[in-house]
């Protein structure tokens, strides 16, 4: 297969980790790899992929200072046109999904979106996706074509260690006309303290155990310890120490985070109908007959007061 | 006001509304939220104004406790526009995810709880004292069909009382049958969310499913359940009791015995669909004075003005965005005041919400609220 290109991703003066995973990803697959990086003066950028991949083509133009779908998808077109590679990665990204499927549909060429894996068979990709959130794997092959699309997840495959010392060769902006139908403005971040408990990944959820309101700052400093947010049962919400949006249960919100600590939650139907898309869940509750032993994969029968600081120190201690 | 106008409140009844404002006077959520049932009456005769009507967030509040009704001076049913307006909503599928996940249970797992069907039965494992609940085939006669309700049949907190429903039925030895797990949601809560189409699913498929046993009377385990199936029901030509009505008739008629001490100060608190709504105030008061040990106590706000506990009307899926102390939590204080240590109840949702006041409350260790079935299966 001839080679692959994988579309490098940047924001705000970072090169997104997705870049890495996908030039490691496609190093894999036995075909000359080629990062294109898209940016405005990104010479460490250029650098970085240029050891995860044989080649680099980089464009250093004003217009690609920030995203923009528009002139991304110009700009590949051009380039996929020249180089005809085999197959194109892009990171299954809020950037990748505004951009891979416009691009696919313009060239008319196979694709799909949120990959996980990626292998060669008869010179041609053959690839996994994930159903029903994650219990089947999906084989997907593709109708022939020169070049493949893929949208690729982001930590599907851990970055490699790079190595490599891939030629950059600096390209003129391969796009002549100036895009106008969409424009950069400006970045809008989220507002601190505003977290949507449905796509924590880890959440420490607070019940009426922990008594007092002053006893918050130890679930906040066990929360810190763990990368988790804080998330809450009804009582909690109603006595006012955490806000509404971190309200678990029926009528609050479902979450599915991989790791659901409910501290000195005592586990009333109502609440745990809105884990049930949690991986794994662990309790601490001083009443051996609390029903939230009942849906806990792990539990710690013990005063919560006792446990919390134990394992917020355990945690710091283990990260150094 | 063209000829046209005025069909919305016409068909919930309302045209005759003088806007004298003792609804919205007595509403107990208006000190919570800034729901105005009269000023929704009036509005609602436009309409051309309905569409804005319906996407204020007050419409939610509600929790059709019943009391605007019964201050009415004209006999009307206020609350029931805004019944209307959650239908216009739940029609273009634009409600809160919380309430549409309910509904769409209701319809795929015949109850609101997002669990199977098939573990519609899990209550009955297990019950102290009786081998094995009967479940009646089409065609069986039994006095009694008891109705378990969605949240006793699936609640771990709630199963207690279907236990107890049936213990009771097996030591007064009443000729009860259970349908068993093909029993379903009743439709009340899915026509308070505004799914009227699906709450007449509810009414067909359950007419139809009780007319297969060859029963005298239906007893329901909640006031929800009761009300939906004796007064919204089109076709049921089967009498319709509470729990509470069957137990002070099997109590006076000395089938059942109640040995045991309770021996604490009991409050009762009414649940609208059982009081309000349906005026059983005092088979309850009846039980509970039958109690060895028990002594009764009044809130001042009881029968007829009792406070609601924010249970019903869907509000067990729908949070309002008041930040103001819930009911539930003001009527445990009311109770502790009374010296209460026991604050009892006949309705699972009054029970869920009493509770979870308790516990914010922090007075866990100081009183405890409890069902009817849950003291009747101790003093038995």
């Amino acid at each position: 297969m001839s080679d692959i290109f994988v579309l490098a991703e940047h924001r705000q003066d970072e090169l997104r980790e997705v870049t890495l995973e996908m030039l490691t990803m496609a190093g894999g697959l036995g075909s000359p790899v080629t990062a294109v990086l898209f940016g405005s003066g990104v010479n460490d950028f250029a650098d970085k992929c240029a050891s995860f991949a044989d080649k680099v083509i980089y464009v250093d133009d004003p217009t690609y200072e920030n995203f923009n779908s528009a002139a991304y998808q110009a700009a590949l077109v051009e380039l996929i046109k020249a180089e005809k590679p085999g197959l194109v990665l892009i990171g299954n990204t809020g950037q990748g999904a505004d951009l891979a499927p416009s691009l696919a549909v313009e060239l008319d060429l196979p694709y799909s979106s949120d990959i996980i894996a990626v292998t060669i068979e008869n010179d041609k990709p053959v690839a996994t996706r994930q159903y029903y959130g994650g219990k089947i794997d999906g084989r997907i092959e593709f109708k022939d074509a020169d070049t493949y699309v893929l949208a690729i997840r982001e930590a599907a495959t851990p970055a490699g260690e790079g190595g490599k010392s891939g030629e950059i060769v600096k390209t003129d902006n391969p796009v002549t006309t100036e895009i106008t139908v969409k424009r950069f403005l400006e970045y809008v971040e989220a507002a601190i303290g505003e977290v949507d408990i449905t796509q924590s990944t880890a959440l420490v959820a607070v019940g009426r155990g922990i008594r007092e309101d002053k006893n918050m700052p130890i679930m906040e400093e066990l929360a810190q310890a763990m990368g988790a947010d804080l998330a809450a049962s009804r009582a909690v919400v109603d006595a006012g120490w955490l806000p509404q949006d971190r309200q678990v249960g029926i009528s609050g919100k479902t979450v599915k985070p991989k790791l659901y600590l409910a501290v000195g939650i005592s586990g009333a139907f109502q609440h745990v109908t809105g884990i049930k898309g949690a991986d794994l869940v662990v309790a601490i509750n001083k009443d051996p007959d609390a029903p939230i032993f009942q849906y806990a994969d792990y539990g710690i029968v013990d005063d919560l007061f006792k446990v919390v600081p134990a394992l917020t120190d355990k945690l710091k201690g283990m990260k150094g | 006001m063209s000829i046209e106008q005025g069909t919305f409140v016409q068909k919930y009844d309302l045209l005759g509304c003088i806007q004298c404002g003792r609804c919205t006077g007595g509403c107990p959520v208006t000190v919570r939220t800034e729901l105005n049932v009269r000023k929704f009456v009036n509005d609602t005769i436009e309409d051309d104004r309905l569409e804005e009507l319906s996407e204020k967030p007050e419409i939610w509040d509600c929790t059709t406790c019943n009391t605007c009704a019964l201050r009415c001076p004209k006999g009307l049913d206020p609350f029931e526009v805004l019944l209307g307006l959650r239908s216009m909503r739940a029609e273009e599928g634009n409600i809160q995810p919380t309430a549409r996940d309910a509904l769409e249970s209701m319809f795929n797992n015949g109850n609101p709880w997002g669990k199977p069907a098939a573990r519609r039965v899990d209550w009955m494992e297990g019950i102290e004292g009786v081998e094995k609940v009967r479940i009646l085939e089409p065609g069986e006669k039994a006095d009694v069909l008891i109705h378990i309700c969605c949240t006793a049949a699936y609640d771990p907190r709630i199963m207690p009382l279907a236990k107890n429903l049936v213990r009771v039925m097996e030591a007064a030895g009443v000729d009860y049958g259970f349908i068993g797990v093909e029993e379903k949601h009743c439709g009340s809560e899915a026509r308070r969310l505004g799914e009227e189409g699906l709450f007449e699913y509810f009414d067909e498929e359950n007419t139809e499913l009780f007319g297969r046993f060859d029963v005298n009377r239906l007893v329901c385990l909640s006031p929800h359940c009761m009300n939906t199936f004796k007064n919204e029901y089109q076709n049921l030509n089967l009498p319709v009791m509470h729990y509470t009505e069957l137990v002070a008739e099997l109590i006076e008629d000395k089938k059942l015995e109640l040995k045991n001490e309770i021996a604490a100060p009991v409050v009762f608190h009414d649940p609208c669909y059982l009081g309000k709504k349906n005026n059983i105030f005092d088979e309850p008061r009846y039980i509970l004075s039958q109690m060895p040990g028990v002594e009764p106590l009044e809130f001042l706000r009881s029968r007829e003005r009792s406070l609601c506990c924010e249970g019903g009307g869907g509000k067990m899926w729908v949070e309002s965005e008041s930040k103001e102390q819930r009911l539930a939590e003001t009527r445990i204080m009311d109770a502790k005041d009374l010296g209460a240590k026991i604050v009892a109840v006949s309705c699972p949702f009054c029970l869920l919400t009493l509770e979870d006041a308790l516990k914010v409350k922090g007075l866990e260790e100081e009183m405890r609220v409890a069902d009817i079935l849950e003291l009747l299966g101790e003093a038995m």
